[in-house]
Formats: structure tokens, sequence, C-alpha cells
């Protein structure tokens, strides 16, 4: 039997790559703080993609392209709610996780019972989030971050490391318990590989369905909630540049997008590479709209080469 | 019309290292009507696959008015007249009755534009065959998603009919049918004999054979066994020339039933889409089989107790009624099912041997789950079944036919079943796992575990199961048990003789 390399160690040794190329392209970028930096923003990536990462493993051709959306949802939820005020950061917290839970579960019926494309399906309800934000803001938006948000996420907490790297941390163990130690988990795994052998052993294909799509809405949503402590301020249209490089970081990290395999181990490691890509671009002093065509292209022939996986199951 | 004629010659078809041909022979001439018959595995459906072009042969040849032909697709069978119509439905859903019919010979005019006017009008004519025997009136431009299954049947002829053949092949095309339908049917055969038309008839109605045909082939073992004009042969002679050995049909050396009688299943008035009223009782530690040639319900049944697909009437276990609509509730009784297509519907072919095994019973390993006890419950499943495997952490692809087979019967050996339903587990198994698949079968019945047992071997059946239940057309025919689970009782029934 033939032991491929992990794709987790593949996406890590390019991110240590990307990480000294930046080095030689301008001496500053190896620094500890860069690196902090960096890794504060993969995190953030890695927090969205990680709902991103159950949707693809759970198979038929599961996507879920209302992520950005419900990354601006989650960070304007949050922001209305704690309008400054530290001692209201668990309501906004709360009440944007509640979201995610409702538009996630319209997103998995709408999959499992109605049968609709996921492709379909997701890109709708982006579409509906978005009218849902105008309406509730009229255009306007009030409220704030709150001081003790931003502090928890974007400054030093330990050894100069960032909070938000602590709480990404908890969050992986908690991804690889729901993924390899629950039995969620193992349902999740068995529907993406064969959903009528799935039912045939007893597993509620459109229930896992269900709370697959949920789950990774709600992910989002908390992904708007760490949104707006980074950058205190909120704006309509700040989730939708995380939609691609979402499914792009899992996509490299080794999950398959026929479904059925995967980590989060690797999700993580995409969301680095991809963040470095960024910052690299950054570095290189490109110039904003350059910078953006240069991004898509790398996301869309990253797809196009781990889609081909596709191909080799039938 | 010319006068047309066939024969096929010593054929021969190997799959892989099986022999599904090994001398099949059937000849047709004009106007006459031939009617292939044997039971399951004895080379019918692929001989008539070769004639038609859809397979080519190993051996063997085809000769067509006294010339030697090769076909290398149905479509060079088409264009020298062989035309077939197969019970699998070949239409497209979503096109209208017209657009199937003239699919792939679509009349053209000038510059490639379809003739619509010329091919609806020729449908009418071809649709007025079948006139006042379908429940609706057909129009050319119906959809065919919106038709019956027998009259998406009666279209499938008409598509066939549309070539204009010179030798038709009906494989068992009356299944779906009414009787109306196949009364007229068989009025067109007489009509399209008198035209010239060759007609081989493949069915599993004994009844229907003996009206409509003229001769007979016999095939048995995929050997040709006998051609003869049907009127000299009776209904036990035929029968007698399907099975081995003729009459005197063996009975195998089995171990006797037990001597429980305590009732576990009762099921009462069973229907699906497929079945039509199935009753029958099964005891404690009784193995039952399910016989009948293929498709008359015996996988519908399985599923049905299983809760994957929904049934009317009544399922009693241990007297008590009991519905089910979801495998889980199904599971919940301790009823288990093994499918026969362990690939997609058995396994989950790129995960783990542990993850498979252990997919219906996760639920007993509490959060955060025991792997180590999933792990030691899982070996020891293992070592019953003598699986030969790497490892637990191997996906379960990379197991021989035969293991991975043992995987799905695994799986459920967990959960202690009560009740055990296999469909047809041994296909495609080699020799030595069969017998150890016998041996565990035999464990767990002497455990007072039940087992309705489907399998399209025949030889399987009559030397495994306590009693044998025959099904016809959604229905069972015959319950055999003692003297009468013999070989030919079996194939009388499989033909839907009640004798």
């Amino acid at each position: 039997m033939k032991r491929r390399i992990s794709p987790t160690l593949i996406a890590l040794a390019l991110a240590v790559f990307l990480f000294f190329v930046g080095g030689l392209i301008q001496p500053g970028f190896t620094s500890f703080e860069l690196a902090m930096n960096i890794l504060r923003l993969a995190a953030f990536l890695g927090i969205v993609a990680a709902g991103q990462t159950l949707v693809i493993i759970s198979g038929g051709e599961g996507i879920d392209l209302s992520v950005g959306a419900m990354v601006t949802l989650g960070a304007i939820i949050s922001y209305g709610l704690i309008s400054k005020r530290d001692d209201r950061i668990l309501i906004g917290l709360l009440a944007s996780l509640g979201a995610g839970m409702i538009i996630g579960t319209f997103n998995g019926i709408g999959v499992a019972y109605l049968r609709i494309p996921p492709l379909v399906m997701t890109l709708g309800m982006a579409t509906v989030i978005q009218g849902l934000i105008f309406a509730v803001t009229q255009g306007s938006l009030e409220g704030g971050s709150a001081p003790l948000l931003s502090k928890i996420t974007t400054e030093p907490l330990l050894f100069g490391i960032p909070g938000i790297l602590y709480i990404w941390a908890a969050f992986a163990g908690l991804m690889w318990l729901l993924l390899q130690r629950t039995r969620y988990g193992k349902n999740l795994f068995a529907i993406g590989t064969n959903r009528v052998t799935a039912r045939l052993s007893g597993v509620n294909v459109n229930a896992t369905v269900i709370t697959t799509y949920m789950l990774c809405s709600t992910l989002a949503s908390f992904g708007g909630f760490i949104f707006l402590g980074y950058y205190e301020r909120v704006f309509l249209n700040l989730g939708n540049p995380y939609t691609l490089p979402s499914i792009a970081a899992v996509v490299m990290g080794g999950t398959v997008l026929s479904g059925g395999v995967g980590s989060y181990w690797g999700t993580m490691a995409g969301s680095i590479v991809l963040t470095l890509i960024t910052s690299l671009l950054t570095t290189l002093r490109m110039e904003e709209h350059l910078r953006q065509i240069v991004y898509g292209a790398i996301l869309l022939v990253l797809l196009a080469a781990y889609g081909r996986q596709r191909a080799l199951r039938q | 019309m010319n006068k047309v004629s066939l024969s096929a010659q010593h054929l021969v078809k190997h799959y892989g290292g099986v022999v599904a041909l090994a001398d099949g022979n059937l000849e047709v001439n004009a106007g006459e009507v031939m009617t292939l018959v044997g039971a399951n595995g004895s080379g019918k459906s692929t001989l008539g696959k070769i004639v038609t072009g859809v397979v080519a042969p190993d051996g063997g040849r085809l000769l067509l008015n006294d010339r030697e032909v090769v076909f290398r697709s149905p479509q060079a069978a088409r264009a020298l007249g062989i035309v077939a119509v197969y019970q699998e439905l070949s239409l497209v859903p979503r096109m209208t009755i017209a657009e199937n019919i003239w699919l792939g010979h679509e009349r053209q005019g000038a510059g490639a534009i379809l003739r619509d006017t010329e091919m609806r009008k020729k449908t009418q004519e071809l649709l007025a065959l079948f006139e006042g025997t379908t429940h609706n009136h057909l129009d050319p431009d119906l959809p065919v998603a919106s038709l019956s299954p027998g009259e998406k049947q009666i279209v499938e002829i008409l598509k066939a009919l549309s070539w204009q053949p010179s030798i038709l092949f009906l494989d068992e095309a009356t299944a779906s049918l009414d009787s109306r339908q196949v009364n007229r049917l068989f009025e067109l055969i007489h009509e399209w004999k008198r035209q010239g038309m060759a007609i081989v008839f493949i069915s599993h109605r004994l009844d229907e054979i003996y009206r409509i045909a003229d001769r007979v082939t016999v095939l048995r073992n995929g050997r040709t066994v006998a051609i003869a004009p049907i009127n000299e042969l009776s209904q036990p002679e035929l029968i007698n020339l399907m099975i081995e050995g003729g009459i005197a049909a063996r009975t195998n050396g089995k171990q006797p039933g037990p001597t429980q009688t305590e009732e576990i299943l009762r099921v009462d008035a069973l229907s699906t889409t497929t079945l039509r009223g199935v009753s029958f009782v099964l005891r404690r530690g009784e193995l039952v089989g399910l016989g009948g040639l293929q498709g008359q319900g015996q996988t519908e049944l399985l599923l049905a107790l299983f809760g994957a697909i929904p049934y009317t009437g009544r399922i009693f276990l241990h007297g008590q009624p009991i519905t089910l609509h979801r495998p889980q509730e199904a599971m919940r009784h301790q009823i288990a099912y093994v499918p026969g297509e362990r690939n997609t519907a058995g396994l989950l072919p790129i995960q783990s041997i542990l993850d498979n095994l252990l997919l219906p019973s996760w639920k007993q390993y509490g959060f955060p789950l025991r792997i180590r006890q999933a792990q030691e419950d899982a070996t020891r499943v293992t070592n019953v079944l003598k699986l030969v495997m790497a490892g637990l952490d191997a996906p379960v692809n990379t197991l021989s036919g035969g293991n991975a087979q043992k995987v799905v019967l695994g799986k459920w050996l967990l959960r202690r079943p009560k009740i055990l339903l296999l469909d047809d587990p041994t296909k495609g198994v080699d020799v030595g796992t069969k017998s150890e698949f016998y041996k565990i079968l035999s464990e767990l019945r002497a455990e007072g575990t039940s087992i309705l047992f489907y399998s399209t071997d025949d030889e399987e059946l009559l030397g495994l199961c306590d009693r044998v239940l025959v099904l016809h057309d959604g229905k069972i025919t015959a319950d055999l048990s003692g003297e009468r689970l013999v070989h030919s009782e079996l194939v009388a029934a499989s033909m839907g003789s009640s004798a």
C-alpha cells in the first residue's frame, strides 16, 4: 500500500517556505511581531473555514457560499448589541451565534429535505442575509466594539502571544474531538462517503446534514464576532472576501471536495498559507486592484489543482 | 420482408474466472416465436445480450441468414434488424413519448431539420396499436415521466418497433404489463409473425410461454440443453429440463432445523410497489430462504422489514405489532440488514475497517467515544469473522471481496441481532469465504438469531435453509420444506407454476 504524504504537512512546509521567502523580500517579514500578526489573521480565517470543513466533509456536493455574508451579519449583530460596553460582550456573542444557528438550520433544511443543491441554496441564502443586513441596519450602523473584546483578541496575552491564538488552539482541540471522538463526527464522515450505506446502518442522514450546515453558519457568525475585536468597526460587506478563501483553506488542507475525507489540522495549515500569501502580496507593495487579481488567480489555481482529486474517486 | 433466420452456435462467455455461458445455442426463424427459459444463473441474459450485440462472446459464432456476423455494439445489431426490448427501461423520463421513440433515429429533412409532424404522425400510429388498453389516452407529446410502469413498457416496445426490426427480442417485456396489455401484445405478436418477423420471447411466466411460444430453448448451467417445439413438452418436463439431474433432484445433506417453535416475526399481507400481499412466520433460530427468479420482490421484502422502504400491511415481533418507518426503528428491535451490493450499500469504501464495523453502534460508546473499547470489540468481531486484514485502521477497500462482505455482516454482530436479513450476501464471494460465512450463520442460529436469507443461488438455498419461500411477481408462490425442499419444486414455483 502506497502511503501518501499528509496534505497537512505539505501545507505546513509551504507556509514555512513562504514565510522565509517573505523574509528574503523584506527582512522585517520574519520578525516575531509580524509572525504573530499573520497567525492572528490566520486564526480568523481558520475559524470561518472550520464550518466549511464540516460542510465539505459531509459530501453530496456540500459547500457553503453564505459564510461571507454570515460573517458580516455576525459582526454587525455583535457591533450593535455590544455598543462599546464590556458587560454586553456575552450578549453580543450569544445573539450572533443564535443568528448563525437559525440561518444554518434553514440552509440545512433546504439541502436535506428540499434537495436544493448546496451551491444554489447557500448562494441564495447569502443574498437573503445581505437583505437582512440592510433591513436591520437601515443603512446606518450604530454601536461599537468593547475594549475588553479587542484586548482578548488582539493584544498579547501571555508570552507575547495574542489571546486569539490561545482561543484558536483550544478551538482546534474541540474540532478534533468533534470529528474523531463523537458520534456526530463518525456519522459526518459516513454520510460524506456513502449516504446509502450510512442510512442502512442507522445514521439519520438528514439530521446530520442539518447539524452540519447549522454549525457552519454558527462558526461563520463567531468569526464575525472575532472580526469586530480585530477591527473595532464594521461595514456592510466585510465578510465577502472570506467566502472563497474559506473553501481554498479547506481543500489545501487535504479535505476532499467530494466528501468523506478531511481534518481540521489541514484547514488550519491552509488558513496560514493563504494568510501568508496575502501578507506577501502586501509586502510586495502591489497596488490594491493588482493584489486582488493575483490573489484571486492564486485561489483559482489552488482550487483547480486540489479539485482534481474529485476525479480520482468514483 | 425477406425470410430471416438467426442462429447462435456454441457461444461462450467468461466474466473473470466465472463461466457465464459455456455452450449457448439459439435459433429463430421468420414467422415464429422462440422462447428462452432457464433458472437463475443459467446464462439466459448473457445469451440474449450476445445475440443483440450488448456483449461480445469469447467463443462461438452467430449466423444471420446463414452468413456469419460479428456485432460490435447494439447499434450494429440494430442496423441488421435485430432489436431488443429490455425490462430495465431505457427511456429518458423528461422527454416526450415521441422524442423517446425516435431518439437516435430522428427523421430529418433538408439541413438536418427534424421532421416533427411526420414523427408525431408515426408515433400516433404506433400508439394506436395499444389503443384502449391504457388507463389514459397516450399522446405523443406526453412526457414519459408521467406514465405508469406498464405504459412506459409499452413505449419501450413501440420504440423497438419504430426501428422496424426483422428479429425482435422481448426480455421480460410483459413483467409490468396488465393482462389486457399482455393480451394485446400477444395479438400483435401473432400479426408480426404473419408479416414474417422472428421473435425471441423471454419470460418468467410459464403460462405466457405456453400461450405464445412456438418453440422453446432451455438453458441450464450455461448450456443449451434442449431446443424443441413447445407442444412436445409438458410443464413438468420443461421444468425437469431446467434443473440438474432431471426429476431425480437431489436433497442436500443438511443439519436438521431447530426444535424451537417460538414465533419471532409474523408478517401479514405486506405490500410495497413490488410486493403484493406477502404473509409468513419466522421462528426463533430458524433459517428461512427467499427464492425465485431475480427481481420478484425479495429485496423489497427485506428492505421493508428493515424500515428502509414504505410498506402497507402488518408486522408482529413476538406477537406485538410494530411499525418500521426508518432503519433506526428496525435496529431498535434488533433487526439487521446485510445488503447484496456491498460497495454501493454496505460499505464506506475509503473509511477504515474499524469505522465500518462500528458505524451502527457508536451510540453505545458515549462521549467522548471510548475508542479503545471500540477497538477491542471490533477485534473480537474480526476474530469471529476470521478477517484477513492489515489492521483495523486499514481502509476497507483494501480487503478482498469476500473479506469486505464479512465486514458488512460483522458490523451487525456487535449488536447481537434477533433477526438477520440477508440480501444475496454470497454473490461474487469465493468458495472458502462462503463456507466460513455459512458457519457464522449456523453459530448465530444456535444463539437464537432468526435469519431470512435471499439468495440467487438455488443450491445455496437448498443446502442451507430449513424452509424456502419462493417469490414470483411479488407473491409467495410456495413455502417449501422437508421433502418438498428440492430443486424441481423450487424451479417450478419460481416460474409461477403452483403445482
